[in-house]
C-alpha cells in the first residue's frame, strides 16, 4: 500500500516549524506507528516520537491526525490515505513542542499531581496484611476512571485549556474522579473543595471533545460532571458553576424551561449582577434575551419531571455512560427549597 | 520547556527503570530512609508492566483451597525443577501480604460475589490464584505504583537512558545516562544501584515486548562484570497474533478458549490430555511449534477459538482482546477464531542475584524481569512474574537501602568517568559513513527466531553464533543519522542494539552448552530429554577482556526432588 504523509517537523534550536512530506511503501494492515518507525528506520532517522509498547497502553504516541488527536499505534493507516489523502501528522496541543511530534508532558504531569492523586485510605480500606471485602458494584463507580493511560489526547483536545491554561483539564480530573469516586478514599471532602475553586471542575466548557478523542473511552467529561454532581451533593456549591449547574435544574423543575435572564442573577449572586445591567438592557432590546417576567412556563410539565426523575434514578457509574446530575438532584431539592420556595403550582 | 538539568547529582539509591519493579524497589528504599531517585527512559507509566494483562499469583485461598506450599510446588513443577526452592517458598510465603498492600494503595483488583478478590486459574497452577483487574492488571499495578511514588515525592529522572555503570575499586559508585529530553551525558552517584530495566523480548522480531525491552540492564551488568544466570531460558508465549506478534491472554484459554490445528482438531489432547489448552505455557508452545513443524498449520499459524463465549463475556471481560484483533488482524473474535503462534515472551535469564536481589558486586541490586533469583527456573508460571517485581522489588528496596545507609561519606563519581563517556558518543555522533541500525537490529531478531527459538539443535546454534559475529563487526560502523542533542532517539536506539547483540550472543552461547532439554529450552533433535545429572545446574555467563566465560551454579532444593514434569 502506498502512503504519502505530511509530518510537522520543528527545529529543537531555533523552534522553526515546516511540514515535510514522505512517500511510503507498507503493508495494507499498518498502522500510523509502523508509517512513522519506516521513517525513522529507512528515510530519516532524525523524525523524533515517542513510542514503545506499539499495543495501546503505554500512552506515548498520541499525536494529530489532520488536527484530530489519536494514538499513532491504534490507527490503521489505510483508513487516512484512502483515495490518495495525505494526511498532516502533527504534535498534540496545548502542550509546548520539543521536536518533531515530541511535546513536553511536565505541564500535564503537575496538574495531575495538583490532584494529590493517590489514595488516603479510609476505614473501609482495612489493615495492612488482612483483606477487606468491598462489594465489587462499589469500586465500579471508578472502573472506567482506571483505565486511564495518560495520553494526554483530552489535554491535546480540550478548549478550555486554550483559553485557560491554569484549568485543571480532563486528564488530571479524570485522576480525581477515580480517588473521590473510590469507596476507600478518606479524602473526599477536602478533595472536592479544592477542586471546586478556580480552574477547577466548574471551568470545563463542557465541550465533549475529551470524551470523544480518549482512545481508552474513559470519558473525562463524565468524570467531572460526577465530581460536580458530588460536590453539590457535598454542598461544595459556592462556585458559579454549581450555581449555574443547580439553576438549570431548579428551573426545568419548576417551570419546565430554562429561565435564562434569572439564571443570571441565581449565578453570578445578585451585587454582581447589577454591574450587567447595561448588557441586559442591549440584550432585551435585541430580543437576544426573554424579559423575566411573565414567568417563561412550559404548557406541559411533565416531560421535564420526568427526565428529572430518569437522571436522578441513576446510579454513580450513570445510565448509558452519560452522566449528568445524578444522586446530588436528590439533595438539590432540599438545598434550594428554603430560598426558592417556587412550588410546582406555581404560575 | 525543560529546565536545565545539574550535569551531576548524588543519592543514596539510585533505581534502573521505573516499571513495577523499580518503583516498588524505590518506594520501600524511601520508606527505609533513604534518599532514592529513579532514573527511566520511559516515564515511569509508560514501562511494559503495563502490557500485562492476565493478572498477577498470591495463594490467597479466595476462590478455592490453596497455601503458599502449593504455589511452591507449582511454581517448581513449573520451573522445571531449575528454580531455586529457598527463594520460592519465600516468595510464596511473602506474596499474600504484598497483594492487602496493593489493595490498600488503592489496586482495583476484580471482586468476586462476597466482595473479596477473586481469583482464576492460569496455566500450570493447581488451583485458582491469580487475582486480576479485568485484562489491564499491569496497567492497573503501574498506576498505583506510580501514585504511592508521587505521594512520596520520589525524584525521576525522567526520559534518561542509563548506559553504563560505573565501577570502581570498592563497588559501583553511580551510572552514566544520556538525557534524552535536553540533551548531553549526566552522572549520577549512587551508595547502591538497583537494576529494574525488565525484559530483553526485542532481541527477537515477533515478540509481545515492547519496542523498549531491549534488555539493558542485563548488557550493562554484563558489561560491568557480573555474570547473567540462564539466558538460555526464554519463554515463549503460546498465542501471540499473527501477524504483529502482540499478545492474547492467557486468560482466554483460563476461560475456556480453545486451540485447533487446520484440521479443527484440539490438538492439545495429544500433548496434554488432562490439563489440555491450560497446560503450562512452554507445553503449550511447542505442541503449536510441532503442529507448525508438521504442517497442520493455517499460514503458519493455529487458532484460538473463543467464539462460544458469546457476546455478554466476550465484552466484559475480553474487551481488550476483541478489540486488539479487530485493530491489528481486522478479525472479530466473536465470528472468527483468531491466528496465534509462538512468540518470544519472557526472559527467565538475567543478572544473578540473591533473595535480596544483590549481585556478586555488593552494591548493585537487581529486580523484576531484569534479575535471575532464580524463581522460575527453565519456565515462568502466568502471573508469577508481576509478583516477583512487587516481592523481590521490595526486597532490593530495602536492601539497597540499608547497604547505601551503611557506608559512609557522599556518593561520588570521578569526573574523568563522564568526561570518557562524552568522549564515547562524540566519536558515535561524528561518525559519517556506516551502516543504519535498523538492518542489523531486524537481522538479529529474525535470526534469533529461526535459530534459537522453540527449539534449538546444534547446528543452528554455531551458525546463529557466527552470524552474531558478523553483526557485531557491522555494528562496528554503525550509523546514527541524528546528530541533534535534543530528544534525539536515534542515539539511543543505537546504543540498545549494541546491548542487544552482546546479550544475544551470551544467550546462543549458555543454550549450546546446555545439552538437555528442560523448560523452555528444547533440543528435541539432539539431546531430547531433561539430563538432572549433568545439567540440574544455572548457567552463569560473563565477559571478562572481550572473552566470554561460561561456568555453572548448583541449584538450591529444599523439599521438591525433581521428577518427571507432566500436566
Ligand atoms: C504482553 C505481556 C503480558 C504480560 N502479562 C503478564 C501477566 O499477566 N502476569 C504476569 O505476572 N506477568 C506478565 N508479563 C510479564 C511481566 O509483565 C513483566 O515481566 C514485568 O512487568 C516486568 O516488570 P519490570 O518492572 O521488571 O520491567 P518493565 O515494566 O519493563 O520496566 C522496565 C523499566 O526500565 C526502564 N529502562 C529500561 N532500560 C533502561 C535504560 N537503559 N535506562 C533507563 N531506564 C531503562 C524502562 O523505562 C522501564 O521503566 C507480561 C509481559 C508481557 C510482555
Ligand atoms: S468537555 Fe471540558 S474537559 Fe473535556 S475537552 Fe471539553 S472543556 Fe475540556
Ligand atoms: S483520559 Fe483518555 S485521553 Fe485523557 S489521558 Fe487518559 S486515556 Fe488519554
Amino acid at each position: 500500500m502506498q502512503v504519502r504523509l505530511h509530518v510537522q517537523r520543528s527545529d529543537p534550536v531555533t523552534g522553526e516549524t515546516r511540514l515535510q512530506l514522505f512517500e511510503l511503501e507498507l503493508p495494507r494492515e499498518a498502522t500510523l506507528l509502523d508509517c512513522l518507525e519506516q521513517i525513522k528506520d529507512e528515510v530519516d532517522g532524525t523524525l523524533a516520537f515517542r513510542r514503545s509498547c506499539r499495543e495501546g497502553i503505554c500512552g506515548s504516541c498520541a499525536v494529530r491526525i489532520d488536527g484530530r488527536t489519536a494514538l499513532a499505534c491504534r490507527t490503521p493507516v489505510a483508513e487516512l490515505v484512502a483515495e490518495g489523502h495525505a494526511p498532516t501528522i502533527a504534535p498534540i496541543g496545548n502542550l509546548p513542542v520539543v521536536r518533531d511530534l515530541v511535546v513536553e508532558m511536565e505541564p500535564m504531569w503537575q496538574k495531575m499531581r495538583a490532584v494529590e492523586p493517590f489514595l488516603r485510605p479510609g476505614p473501609d480500606c482495612g489493615l495492612d496484611g488482612r483483606e477487606t471485602p468491598i462489594p465489587s458494584a462499589r469500586l465500579d463507580a471508578v472502573r472506567k476512571e482506571s483505565l486511564c493511560i495518560n495520553c494526554g489526547a483530552c489535554v491535546s483536545e480540550c478548549d478550555a485549556m486554550t483559553v485557560s491554561p491554569e484549568f485543571l483539564g480532563p486528564h488530571a480530573l479524570v485522576k480525581a474522579w477515580r480517588l473521590v469516586g473510590d469507596p476507600r478514599d478518606d479524602a473526599v471532602a477536602p478533595r472536592l473543595k479544592g477542586l471546586s475553586g478556580e480552574h477547577g471542575i466548574w471551568e470545563c466548557t463542557r465541550c465533549y471533545l475529551c470524551n470523544e478523542r480518549c482512545p481508552k473511552g474513559v470519558d473525562p467529561r463524565d468524570a467531572i460532571a460526577k465530581l460536580g454532581a458530588e460536590a453539590i451533593a457535598a454542598r461544595i456549591d459556592r462556585d458559579r458553576g454549581a450555581r449555574h449547574a443547580k439553576w438549570f435544574v431548579t428551573s426545568a423543575r419548576t417551570t419546565g424551561w430554562l429561565r435564562e435572564s434569572e439564571l443570571v442573577v441565581r449565578t453570578l449572586g445578585l451585587a454582581f449582577s447589577f454591574a450587567k445591567i447595561p448588557l441586559a438592557l442591549r440584550l432585551f432590546r435585541r430580543g437576544k434575551a426573554p424579559l423575566p417576567l411573565p414567568r417563561h412556563r412550559a404548557r406541559d410539565l411533565a416531560p421535564a419531571r420526568e427526565l428529572r426523575h430518569i437522571v436522578a434514578g441513576q446510579d454513580r457509574r450513570g445510565a448509558l455512560g452519560i452522566v449528568q446530575g445524578e444522586r446530588a438532584l436528590e439533595r438539590i431539592d432540599f438545598i434550594c427549597s428554603p430560598e426558592q420556595p417556587v412550588g410546582e403550582d406555581e404560575p | 520547556m525543560y529546565g536545565p538539568e545539574d550535569v551531576e547529582s548524588s543519592h543514596d539509591v539510585l533505581v534502573i527503570g521505573a516499571g513495577c519493579a523499580g518503583m516498588r524497589a524505590a518506594i520501600e528504599a524511601h520508606d527505609a530512609g533513604a534518599d532514592v531517585a529513579l532514573v527511566s527512559k520511559l516515564h515511569p507509566t509508560r514501562s511494559h508492566s503495563g502490557a500485562a494483562r492476565g493478572g498477577i499469583n498470591a495463594a490467597l485461598g479466595n476462590a478455592g483451597e490453596d497455601s503458599p506450599e502449593r504455589h511452591a510446588a507449582d511454581t517448581v513443577k513449573g520451573s522445571d525443577y531449575l528454580g531455586d526452592q529457598d527463594a520460592i517458598e519465600l516468595f510464596c510465603a511473602e506474596a499474600p501480604g504484598d497483594i492487602y498492600q496493593l489493595e490498600r494503595w488503592g489496586a482495583l483488583f476484580d471482586r468476586d460475589d462476597e466482595g473479596r478478590l477473586a481469583q482464576r486459574a492460569f496455566g500450570g497452577a493447581g488451583a485458582p490464584r491469580t487475582v486480576h483487574a479485568a485484562d489491564v492488571s499491569g496497567h492497573v499495578l503501574l498506576q498505583v505504583l506510580y501514585e504511592q511514588l508521587l505521594a512520596r515525592e520520589i525524584r525521576v529522572y525522567e526520559e534518561y537512558f542509563a548506559w553504563r555503570l560505573v565501577v570502581g575499586a570498592t563497588g559501583c559508585d553511580g551510572v552514566l545516562a544520556w538525557d534524552l529530553a535536553r540533551g548531553g551525558v549526566r552522572a549520577l552517584a549512587a551508595k547502591a544501584v538497583i537494576l529494574a530495566t525488565g525484559g530483553s523480548g526485542r532481541v527477537y522480531c515477533g515478540s509481545t515486548n515492547a519496542h523498549a525491552c531491549t534488555g539493558d540492564g542485563m548488557a550493562m551488568a554484563l558489561r560491568a562484570g557480573l555474570p547473567l544466570e540462564d539466558l538460555e531460558f526464554v519463554q515463549f508465549h503460546p498465542t501471540t497474533l499473527v501477524p504483529s506478534g502482540l499478545l492474547v491472554t492467557e486468560a482466554v484459554r483460563g476461560e475456556g478458549g480453545l486451540l485447533l490445528n487446520a484440521k479443527g482438531e484440539r490438538f492439545m489432547r495429544r500433548y496434554a490430555p488432562e490439563a489440555m489448552e491450560l497446560a503450562s505455557r512452554d507445553v503449550v508452545a511447542r505442541a503449536e511449534q510441532t503442529e507448525i513443524d508438521e504442517g497442520r498449520d493455517v499460514n503458519g499459524s493455529l487458532l484460538l477459538d473463543m467464539r462460544h463465549f458469546g457476546r455478554e463475556k466476550m465484552i466484559e471481560r475480553f474487551h481488550g482482546t476483541r478489540d486488539l484483533a479487530l485493530t491489528y488482524a481486522g478479525i472479530d473474535p466473536l465470528e472468527q477464531p483468531i491466528p496465534v503462534r509462538p512468540g518470544a515472551h519472557y526472559h527467565m535469564g538475567g543478572v544473578a542475584t540473591d533473595v535480596d536481589g544483590r549481585s556478586e558486586i555488593e552494591n548493585v541490586f537487581a529486580a523484576g524481569e531484569v534479575a535471575c533469583v532464580s524463581l522460575h527456573g527453565a519456565n515462568r508460571l502466568g502471573g508469577n512474574s508481576l509478583m516477583e517485581t512487587i516481592v523481590f522489588g521490595r526486597r532490593a528496596g530495602r536492601a539497597a537501602a540499608e547497604q547505601a545507609l551503611k557506608r559512609s561519606g557522599s556518593a561520588g563519581l570521578a569526573p574523568s568517568a563522564r568526561v570518557d563517556g562524552e568522549r564515547e558518543l562524540a566519536r558515535l555522533l561524528e561518525r559519517h559513513q556506516g551502516e543504519r541500525p535498523s538492518r542489523i537490529r531486524d537481522e538479529l531478531g529474525a535470526s534469533m527466531h529461526e535459530n534459537f527459538g522453540v527449539f534449538r539443535e546444534e547446528g543452528g546454534m554455531r551458525r546463529q553464533l557466527e552470524l552474531l559475529e558478523n553483526l557485531r563487526e557491522r555494528y562496528r560502523h554503525v550509523l546514527v543519522d541524528d546528530r541533534g542533542e535534543i530528544f534525539n532517539s536515534d542515539l539511543v536506539q543505537a546504543l540498545e542494539l549494541g546491548y542487544q547483540l552482546d546479550l544475544a550472543v551470551c544467550m546462543v552461547s549458555a543454550g549450546l552448552e546446555r545439552r538437555e532439554s528442560r523448560g523452555a529450552h528444547s533440543r528435541p533433535k539432539d539431546f531430547p530429554a531433561r539430563d538432572d545429572e549433568n545439567f540440574l545446574k544455572h548457567s552463569l555467563v560473563r565477559w571478562s577482556n572481550d572473552w566470554l566465560d561460561l561456568s555453572w551454579k548448583p541449584v538450591t532444593i529444599t523439599k521438591w526432588q525433581p521428577q518427571r514434569r507432566t500436566y
